[in-house]
């Protein structure tokens, strides 16, 4: 594209320009990648050498701390916990938001700021703050005990802020379109899944991620709601490690380790959504 | 015309009221019976009686009460604009040179948002690795012959919030470039062409062609960096503490909420009644900002 | 349709977790028709092995009880109980917290009264019975376990090679750092970046300035208050140990300061006697001992701060009071007692349990011929502000150097007299 910034060709101002940004950005990645290295060869190490010789290499790659942690520990069983309660969780996000941010941008209607601001009004403070009433409305509706009641609690937590980053993307989206649609004879809900959804692909992939990292990595809810060792969840596994005056910190870091590897998989599946040309298609 | 008007509302309701109905059930409902607790006076963890107006008065009129929240919003007002300015105009920045494929752009966006997929956990221990006084930044100071740059970075209380929000811009910053990154990618490249042909400079191509068209995404950003400074919490937990320490330096309205609230285990006993209070001024201050905020933004966006 | 298959999908996930929720209640059901389960909570992760043996010699005997142990996150434990407690569910006996973390639960009406049901309380010391003692009723509502003391540990092996001894006045003291740091040894490990470490260093090297059990007594009837020029004093000197403190020691935290101690960087370390497990554990070699800080002269007495630290207590909505109090008897046998001191080298509450064989523990008892109590944990943490987070912050702005110490103590007077009565007149 002819817009595109391509060093070859371009006026001195301009590739000193280019040199110092990639620059700017390759230094990022580097700020990025040490911790991510730093984590992993954590868990590796004994407890001592972490908390004495942090930035040393381990003396032995072996994996005596993933079988302790994955085996030993349970986390097998914490891991498929976690896929259930995340990816049954963000699937309603996913579902219900942009069915609401369709409903909140797509219509004009009087009422569509306020039930916009409802649902913002639901990332204005942490859920914690609400645990006792919320801890009574769980036990009436008798969800204690199962992984139900935190998977409704975190579609309910992922939703105010997918609702509002997927308005704000579908209100950019051409009218034009829409009425297109409708004289092709497409009902309402069609509009919006065949034609304002894959407008939106890069938007969703966004939401996608940016709410399943905190639904994954949560433990204060699966903590509070599932106290049957079958039910807990990966981050309640983790939080077994910390105790009151020493921490497990080389199980942790192995655990961590194991825990960011499904959502690093995400992200690069979700990234090629951010790639240009498949919305550009649509538009044409 | 009225048929048509109520399959409109119909269609309205299929879409809104499945979200609509979760959070208002699981978040609305128990955050109101929480914050309805800051009209009650509490002995321990039972209600007492009711006291009106009561914690609000003494969280704005006593000591120590009144110290403290000015205090930590002092702080979230730094979160802010410390946020806006830094990692919101870095993150612009990536955002448009990654859509304008500079050169690994690719690989780029495919990295920046690694950070926020970090447990907070990790992060908090691996950054306080890296900023302890023995730590990474400090030994890197030594190595280029500078120790006079070293410093107590998360232990002094004029530096301890800043070097959070460093921490938390790293782990972020991502987050707006793909923003940004895919709403200047929905900008329709005829739009970019025919202006690039006219022969506008880049300057004039960002300000006049790009930046009106994704104010929408300037209005999401900056709605949640509101948001989010307002309810800065894990971060201070897992860096400096829930009480803010050295001396409330990094205190924040959040911690504050949730140590008044619930007590600490090292350093104190709950208060739900102010805890309560606190929780409904940062509510209320989340609220108006937001909406302001969406107000003024909605002003200047261009439909196309 | 692509949405309808992820929508079957979705349904089929979200019926499989109910699915297995209900086949684990039959199966439990099957098990336990003659049985009993009791549900205890602890916040001691690093235990749960201890307790899992402990709990399965209980079982031998009772089995008509079952228990089930989880062990909760320390710094979420006070949050999930509240939670669980105030919506009419939590576990049937639990760890309790000492002093103003007992009446928050206490007051409440959650805890059950133990003293009728448990008469052999009364044999238990004072000090570690005022900490399972709610203040509002005088009732005892746990049961005591655990008592910690805050002392001063100092390497052997360090000691024998510069040929220094157990100092008994404070000057000596310095002198013993002076030499430590002359042969490039780090004198004292202390940080200050976590607030709480600061009210441990206090508890070490407080008491014998501000006049141990004296002031303390005095203070809490609110004869003197914290603008004693004694109290001041201390602060003072607690200042003045920060020469001997790691450089940057405003930025040494928890973890930093144990391991200057354990890896035999640093010779001293003011800290709690709850470390001891936890130094032979990081570091097998490590030769250290025990000594309570001096005060000027060494007629001054040479106080340890002492705490009750953790109780044993009964949810009173519990369904099973019966089996939780043949558990709770179990807890509070000089036989569990036991075991706490060898296996975790805690110093139990128990009253006659043999702690001579630990040599750790003989010592930490003979320390505490001299106790007094932890100033403001027991004394001043049972209302917002507390004297701990006063303290605590308040310490971080003296070791910083951005406060001075009478200020310090004017803010400390400040924020208690807000609430406490004895210091309102």
């Amino acid at each position: 594209m002819i817009t595109d910034f391509r060093y070859r060709g371009a006026s001195v101002q301009k590739k000193v320009f280019i040199i110092i940004m990639f620059m700017i950005m390759v230094f990022y990645v580097v700020l990025i990648i040490y911790p991510l290295f730093n984590m992993v060869i954590s868990s590796f190490k004994s407890n001592k050498d972490i908390l004495t010789t942090p930035f040393a290499l381990p003396a032995s790659v072996d994996l005596e701390n993933y079988r302790t942690v994955w085996v030993d520990k349970g986390f097998s069983r914490y891991f498929l916990n976690s896929l259930i309660v995340t990816t049954a969780a963000m699937a309603f996000v996913i579902l219900f938001g942009s069915m609401g941010a369709y409903g909140i941008s797509r219509y004009t209607y009087r009422a569509s700021t306020l039930i916009y601001m409802l649902f913002l009004s639901g990332i204005m403070l942490p859920l914690k703050a609400a645990i006792i009433p919320l801890f009574l409305l769980i036990r009436k509706l008798g969800l204690i005990n199962t992984q139900l009641s935190v998977i409704m609690i975190f579609i309910a937590m992922g939703l105010p802020s997918t609702v509002f980053i997927l308005s704000g993307f579908m209100k950019g989206i051409p009218l034009e379109l829409e009425y297109a649609a409708r004289i092709d004879g497409c009902s309402d809900f069609q509009i919006y899944r065949r034609v304002v959804m894959p407008m939106t692909a890069p938007a969703v992939a966004l939401v996608t991620i940016y709410n399943a990292v905190p639904i994954w990595n949560d433990f204060f809810f699966p903590l509070v709601f599932l106290q049957s060792n079958r039910l807990k969840t990966l981050p309640v596994g983790l939080s077994t490690f910390f105790g009151q005056h020493s921490t497990n910190w080389s199980l942790l870091f192995t655990s961590l380790s194991l825990a960011i590897i499904p959502m690093l998989i995400l992200y690069l599946f979700m990234s090629k959504y951010f790639i240009k040309g498949m919305t550009a298609g649509a538009v044409k | 015309m009225e048929i048509k008007k109520l399959r409109k509302g119909a269609w309205i309701t299929f879409f809104v009221a499945p979200g609509l109905l979760v959070v208002s059930v699981f978040i609305l409902l128990p955050l109101f019976m929480s914050l309805y607790n800051s009209f009650f006076s509490w002995n321990q963890l039972i209600s007492d009686r009711f006291v009106g107006l009561g914690n609000f008065k003494r969280l704005f009129g006593s000591y120590p009460y009144k110290d403290r929240f000015f205090n930590a919003l002092g702080n979230n007002v730094t979160w802010f604009v410390m946020t806006m300015l830094v990692q919101n105009s870095i993150g612009l920045l990536f955002g448009y040179l990654m859509s304008r494929r500079i050169a690994g752009n690719q690989v780029f966006r495919r990295i920046f948002f690694i950070p926020v997929l970090f447990s907070i956990i990790a992060v908090g221990f691996l950054w306080g690795l890296y900023l302890k006084p023995s730590g990474l930044l400090n030994s890197f100071f030594n190595l280029i012959n500078q120790p006079d740059l070293r410093q107590v970075w998360l232990g002094d209380e004029r530096l301890a919030t800043l070097s959070i929000i460093f921490v938390n811009i790293w782990r972020w910053v991502g987050f707006p470039s793909l923003v940004f990154l895919a709403a200047i990618d929905a900008v329709p490249e005829e739009c970019l062409e025919a202006a690039y042909l006219d022969g506008a400079g880049e300057w004039k191509l960002f300000w006049r062609v790009i930046f009106p068209l994704i104010i929408p995404s300037i209005t999401i950003i900056t709605v949640l960096t509101v948001i989010g400074s307002l309810n800065v919490f894990e971060q201070i937990y897992t860096m400096t503490g829930l009480d803010g320490a050295p001396n409330y330096s990094t205190d924040t309205i959040g911690t504050l909420f949730y140590r008044t609230a619930f007590g600490s285990v090292d350093s104190g006993s709950p208060e739900i009644g102010i805890g309560s209070a606190i929780g409904v001024v940062i509510y209320l201050l989340t609220f108006c900002i937001s909406l302001a905020s969406i107000y003024v933004t909605r002003k200047r966006e261009v439909q196309l | 349709m692509k949405l309808k298959t992820v929508v079957v999908l979705l349904v089929v996930m979200m019926l499989t977790p109910m699915l297995f929720a209900g086949g684990a209640a039959e199966a439990e059901q099957q098990v336990s028709a003659p049985v009993t389960t009791l549900e205890f909570w602890t916040w001691r992760p690093e235990d749960v092995d201890f307790y899992a043996s402990q709990i399965a010699i209980f079982e031998a005997r009772n089995p008509d009880i079952k228990v089930v142990q989880t062990a909760q996150k320390n710094t979420e434990y006070n949050t999930i109980l509240a939670a669980s407690l105030a919506g009419g569910a939590g576990p049937d006996v639990f760890q309790g917290r000492a002093y103003g973390g007992l009446a928050t639960f206490a007051d409440s009406g959650y805890l059950e009264p133990l003293e009728p049901l448990m008469p052999e309380l009364k044999s238990y010391s004072a000090t570690s019975l005022l900490g399972a003692t709610s203040p509002t009723d005088g009732k005892i509502y746990g049961s005591p376990a655990v008592s910690q003391t805050v002392f001063m540990y100092y390497n052997k092996a360090v000691y024998q090679e510069l040929g220094l001894s157990i100092p008994t006045t404070w000057s000596q003291l310095l002198t013993n750092f002076d030499a430590m740091e002359a042969a490039g040894y780090l004198a004292l490990g202390n940080g200050a970046k976590d607030g709480w470490t600061l009210e441990t260093m206090l508890g070490g090297m407080g008491p014998a300035f501000y006049g141990g059990t004296d002031f303390f007594n005095a203070v809490v009837a609110g004869e003197t208050n914290f603008l004693d020029p004694k109290f001041i004093k201390m602060v003072e000197k607690m200042k003045s140990l920060t020469a001997y403190m790691p450089e940057m020691y405003m930025g040494i935290g928890y973890e930093d300061m144990r391991a200057n101690f354990f890896n035999e960087i640093a010779g001293h370390l003011i800290a709690g006697s709850y470390e001891a497990a936890y130094f032979a554990a990081q570091n097998p070699d490590l030769d250290f001992g025990i000594f309570a800080v001096p005060g000027e002269s060494a007629a001054d007495p040479a106080y340890v701060s002492v705490y009750a630290d953790m109780n044993f207590a009964m949810n009173a909505a519990s369904k099973h009071k019966e089996e939780a109090l043949t558990f709770l008897r179990f807890l509070s046998s000089k036989e569990f007692g036991k075991a706490m001191v060898t296996d975790l080298r805690m110093v139990t509450s128990v009253p006659g349990v043999d702690a001579s064989q630990d040599p750790f523990i003989a010592r930490v008892l003979e320390l505490q011929k001299n106790a007094t109590p932890y100033l403001f944990l027991v004394g001043f943490r049972y209302a917002q502000p507390t004297g701990s987070s006063l303290w605590q912050a308040l310490a971080q702005g003296v070791m910083g150097g951005t406060v001075t110490p009478r200020q310090a103590a004017e803010e400390i007077q400040a924020g208690i007299a807000s609430y406490y009565k004895p210091f309102q007149n």
